[in-house]
């Protein structure tokens, strides 16, 4: 007996049961980014996830229900397969195909590295011809890690939730009994766990839909409630990316936040500028002690310092003042950008990036 | 022709055999001419013009699709007989791929080095690759997608390839040419497990479409095609045997050291007596290798022979040690200056019996036998000069060694060991079917191999490890089956036992759970090659036994309640005055206490408890009953410290025969067997359920019971030794007991 509200859906290799619901998401805050999306809208993602008879891999593991979330334009669909019969399999991957069929793309929570892996095992193994439609994939997983830590030292899809998104799970069915949930009813025909563990499944997908847009609201440097940490990760996120202007401005903001080590990665650029673009040595030691009078001693500032000494001095010996004087003049323009004011702007989501002085230089 | 200098004169020991087996000239057929031109170029670029005849005949029966198992000896060109026809399918069909199988990694790693050295000379990108645990996880995707040949070991397959089958679709799809290579390592229980573990694979074979060939290669044993064919579940496989690669003339001889302690049966050190042998041939430029019983011996041998050297010889650089645990490129190091005559003398374990590459030596010392007339053989072969080359077997004190060196002929006769599997073993099959399982489905009526595994997936059903649907059995389980089987022993609870006495301690040994506390015991003495050890500590939990070497005056024995219940005689009782049977019994031991009994005297020089719980074994057992007639004339007395010798000598010759670790069998005597009602001697097998040895001992019998009369009989020793009848109790003649017990039933027999 398949559980509660699921339907007989009838293809070309049998009987698969599936469950479907629209739901109003009133609360969505709708983000988006096309560099992080290979392109796409954030509405071409559906999200999925599956819950399986273990976590060790290999050809003995089976999904046996997956869920996926679509946007809709009355919030969003929310639709869920289930395998009643281990030798449904084969009907239940056709379905599951003509579901991702639907959007250009789809988002997981670690997919790349467990779901798709294993949806594709159980392909072969249903001896299912061609391949599962997988459209373009996007794993939260690693898009999260990226912003969150290394404040969130957990990036669990429930830690995440409960710290990100603000909101605890009532009665949750621990994952770790997940699998025998569904050997019992295997077994017996039922399991009174059975229901939580398909309740948890659809709420993994909208959790993933709520999180997709909330990344991409951070990626933009609009989440209000970002931290120095925050800021920093974003940074060097956008560094990855190549996006050097966005990832700059992030690290000052990081930095006027009080974060120690964007305030040290922003001081070495500003001294690698002036020293080696703008040949004001001068004004690059003036940055460098201010640097670490402020943030501690630093070994590679120290060993900057040391080096524009050495510099300094020689310039000294060959009567140069003159031109360390009008260097001073010329200013700071890295210190000119971040009085711009870091946390009240939203950077536009443009791939070409203008103007880096950073390539100038060759820092990576 | 001159081979290496033996005076037996100069030694005072005994030789037992100087025997000289002639040369004889190579067999040669031309390179075949439907071999792809490329091959052919190939082959001629390495100074191969053409075959020995054996590689014809292997290359031939592999093309015609047939099963084959080659056996000839060391250095004659085996690898040829399956790489030929590996490479040409793969050349004509580039689909096509092979999987090769040998026992350890460093074996894989030095087949890749020599079909590297082929296929470099070929036109084409023909991927070789080894697969195992030290494969970096970067290299294995491109491995599984697109190697052409993958080389690993049967423990890989079983938990690191079959499981995850999915990835390797490419292989199996095209799989070709399954290569198994020391096919004799995979005998007893390894062999039952292996055979299990290449059922799992031909179902995976059969999932994608192939039907690979098997194609193997076994060192000389007395069954190698049937070994081949019980191993793979086929009929037809085709037997290569006769040698077509040149062989120079071979001195043998068996050296027995002389006695020391008459009475306690000791000899001077086989150790010492090897080096001697040695140093004078490592001294004269004469290439030499010896081979100890222990990584142990292999140091100190090694720094012996070392020392022996003139300083200006650069002993250190000339004379070299091999044994496991060296780095692998450390080994290959060895090899090359083997190959190259760089090195003039090696001290090694078994690690250099198989198949590594070291080219062809002068001189063999085997200090110890080796266990099998195979590795025997193996180990003589290393020296195989075209010119001449000599083999001395420097005999220990133990058993073993003692019958061998005083029975050359049995050694020289027709090869009487068997490599024995029993691939159905209920406790072997579970966990691989549950691995089979876990891989694929079970359809209805389906066999696993030849066997009917329906009670078994009904079991599983009923334990919830399998479900059922649309007729068919699935997995049922969070678990990874294959990870809770390994291959190399029956159960991970042996005991280890531990040598503490080096800054690193050593693993010496493990034993079985069941006879663990009658011989691991706290204070025992544990006797192993012929050494003595102190057991300092028994961690039972941990499964661990922590030793020292010692030499004592004593030794322990154990007061064990063994109880044997027979719950099925599969054959039996027969002949007369002693009768044999075989079938399953249930034993039970429950050790209380020991006692240090002196060697000569014989008296107790002290006890102690011991608190080990109770221990249970469902295995196979051999038994053999005395009529009275068989004892008649002896008393009690000594009719029981018989039996016990008995059982000693039984179960040490019943391991000659079979080819396994005397370890692999345990011997019991009963005054009164509960179940024959007679003075009963019933050697079982340790692992539970039995991997085939008792139905064999039960064929063996007359051999056995003549073995071990000719063991005891020609012992020197006074009263009996542990070189014959084992430690005895002190009861007056009872080696003339057991040995008159053995030899009427011999001889009525």
């Amino acid at each position: 007996m398949p559980p509660r509200g699921f339907e007989a859906v009838e293809n070309a290799y049998g009987v698969a049961w599936r469950w479907a619901e629209v739901l109003s998401v009133g609360s969505l805050d709708r983000a988006q980014a096309r560099s992080e999306l290979a392109g796409l809208e954030a509405d071409d993602f559906c999200f999925l996830d599956t819950e399986t008879t273990g976590l060790a891999g290999g050809t003995g593991t089976q999904v046996f229900t997956a869920a996926i979330a679509r946007p809709h334009p009355n919030g969003v669909e929310l639709v869920q397969l289930f395998l009643a019969e281990p030798s449904d399999e084969p009907a239940f991957l056709a379905a599951l195909d003509l579901e991702l069929r639907l959007t250009p793309g789809m988002a997981t929570y670690n997919g790349l590295s467990f779901d798709l892996p294993l949806l594709r095992t159980r392909w072969l193994m249903a001896r299912m011809p061609g391949e599962l439609t997988e459209g373009r994939h996007l794993d939260l997983l690693h898009l999260a890690r990226s912003l969150l830590r290394p404040r969130f030292e957990s990036c669990t899809l429930r830690a995440v939730e409960e710290r990100l998104l603000g909101f605890e799970r009532d009665g949750d069915i621990p994952g770790h009994l997940i699998p025998q949930a569904y050997f019992d009813y295997l077994r017996n025909g039922a399991s009174s766990d059975l229901e939580p563990t398909l309740e948890h499944n659809r709420q993994d997908v909208l959790s993933l839909q709520h999180l997709l847009h909330r990344l991409l609201h951070r990626l933009r440097g609009a989440d209000p409630t970002m931290e120095a940490g925050d800021w920093h990760a974003l940074g060097r996120h956008l560094l990855r990316r190549g996006r050097r202007s966005a990832a700059w401005r992030a690290i000052r903001a990081a930095a006027d936040l009080g974060d120690v080590d964007a305030a040290f990665l922003v001081a070495r650029r500003k001294a690698v500028v002036l020293e080696w673009r703008l040949k004001e040595p001068a004004a690059a030691m003036r940055v460098v002690e201010d640097a670490i009078a402020r943030i501690g001693p630093e070994p590679d500032l120290e060993r900057r310092r040391l080096r524009l000494r050495g510099r300094l001095d020689r310039l000294d010996r060959r009567g140069a003042r003159e031109r360390a004087q009008v260097v001073h003049d010329v200013g700071d323009p890295g210190r000119r950008r971040a009085q711009d004011g870091a946390q009240s702007f939203a950077f536009s989501d443009e791939t070409g990036e203008g103007d880096d002085d950073l390539r100038v230089v060759g820092l990576s | 022709m001159a081979l290496p200098p033996f005076d037996p004169g100069s030694f005072p020991g005994e030789v037992t055999l100087d025997h000289t087996i002639d040369g004889s000239s190579a067999e040669f057929i031309p390179l075949p001419g439907d071999m792809p031109e490329d091959l052919a170029l190939a082959l001629r670029s390495r100074g191969i013009n053409r075959l020995y005849s054996h590689q014809g005949l292997a290359r031939s029966a592999a093309r015609a699709g047939r099963h084959v198992v080659v056996v000839t000896p060391t250095a004659s060109g085996k690898t040829l007989c399956y790489n030929l026809p590996v490479l040409e399918r793969i050349l004509e069909r580039p689909e096509s791929r092979a999987l090769y199988l040998f026992p350890t990694k460093a074996l894989a790693q030095d087949q890749m080095v020599e079909l590297g050295e082929m296929t470099s000379r070929l036109p084409v990108n023909l991927l070789v690759h080894t697969y195992d645990g030290d494969t970096p996880a970067g290299q294995r995707t491109a491995i599984r997608e697109a190697g052409h040949i993958v080389l690993t070991n049967p423990d890989m397959l079983h938990t690191g390839i079959l499981p995850h089958h999915t990835r390797w679709r490419r292989l199996f799809s095209g799989l070709q040419y399954v290569v198994i290579d020391e096919l004799h390592t995979y005998r007893g229980l390894f062999g039952s497990q292996v055979a299990n573990v290449i059922r799992r694979l031909k179902r995976i074979c059969d999932f994608y479409g192939s039907s690979p060939r098997f194609l193997c290669a076994s060192a000389t044993i007395a069954n190698p095609r049937e070994l081949a064919e019980r191993l793979l579940e086929e009929t037809g496989v085709e037997l290569i045997d006769v040698n077509g690669a040149p062989r120079g003339e071979r001195r043998i001889i068996f050296y027995n050291p002389p006695l020391v302690n008459r009475a306690l049966g000791v000899r001077r050190s086989s150790l010492l007596e090897g080096c001697r042998i040695a140093a004078p041939w490592i001294k004269q430029g004469i290439q030499t290798i010896a081979f100890c019983r222990s990584r142990v011996s292999v140091e100190v041998m090694l720094s012996y022979l070392q020392h022996s050297l003139h300083p200006a010889l650069d002993a250190k650089r000339r004379v070299r040690g091999y044994r496991g645990g060296y780095l692998p490129l450390r080994r290959r190091e060895i090899e090359a200056g083997l190959r190259s005559g760089e090195v003039t003398g090696v001290v090694s374990t078994n690690a250099l019996e198989l198949g590594v590459d070291i080219g062809s030596l002068q001189a063999a010392v085997l200090v110890g036998y080796p266990g099998t007339i195979a590795s025997t053989w193996q180990q003589f072969g290393r020296a195989g000069r075209r010119s001449g080359s000599i083999a001395v077997f420097v005999a220990s004190s133990s058993p073993l060694d003692q019958f061998i060196v005083r029975h050359p002929e049995y050694f020289l006769g027709s090869s009487p060991e068997e490599g024995l599997i029993d691939a159905d073993n209920l406790l072997v099959q579970a966990g691989h079917l549950q691995a089979a399982l876990f891989e694929l489905p079970f359809a209805e009526k389906e066999l696993f191999g030849r066997s009917d595994v329906g009670p078994l997936l009904d079991l599983f059903l009923e334990d919830g490890v399998a479900s059922q649907s649309g007729g068919r059995w699935y997995w049922n389980r969070e678990s990874f089956p294959a990870e809770g089987v390994s291959l190399r022993r029956m159960a991970a609870d042996n005991v280890v036992i531990i040598d503490t006495s080096n800054p690193r301690p050593d693993v010496i040994g493990e034993m079985d759970q069941f006879s663990a506390p009658t011989l691991l015991h706290e204070e025992a003495i544990y006797l192993q090659e012929g050494a003595q050890y102190h057991v300092d500590r028994l961690d039972w939990g941990e499964k661990k036994a922590y030793v020292r070497p010692v030499e004592v005056d004593y030794y322990t024995t154990a007061l064990n309640s063994l109880s044997i219940k027979v719950l099925d005689a599969f054959a039996g009782p027969e002949g007369q005055p002693l009768d044999r049977s075989h079938g399953e019994v249930k034993l039970t031991s429950l050790a209380t206490m020991f006692k240090k009994i002196r060697f000569l005297t014989h008296e107790n020089i002290g006890s102690g408890p011991i608190s080990l719980p109770e221990q249970t074994l469902h295995t196979t057992a051999y038994w053999t009953s005395l009529e009275d007639i068989a004892w008649s004339g002896i008393d009690r007395d000594r009719m029981e410290a018989g039996l016990q010798g008995m059982a000693h000598a039984l179960r040490h010759v019943a391991s000659l025969r079979l080819m396994c670790d005397p370890r692999d069998l345990g011997a019991v005597p009963e005054v009164r067997s509960p179940f024959t009602s007679k003075p009963t001697v019933t050697v079982y097998e340790v692992y539970p359920g039995g991997v085939g040895y008792a139905a064999r001992l039960y064929e063996l019998h007359e051999e056995l019971l003549r073995d071990a009369s000719e063991l005891v009989a020609e012992c020197p020793c006074a009263a009996g030794c542990p070189s014959c009848v084992g430690p005895l109790q002190n009861v007056e003649g009872a080696k003339n007991a057991c040995l008159s017990m053995l030899s009427v039933s011999a001889s009525v027999a």
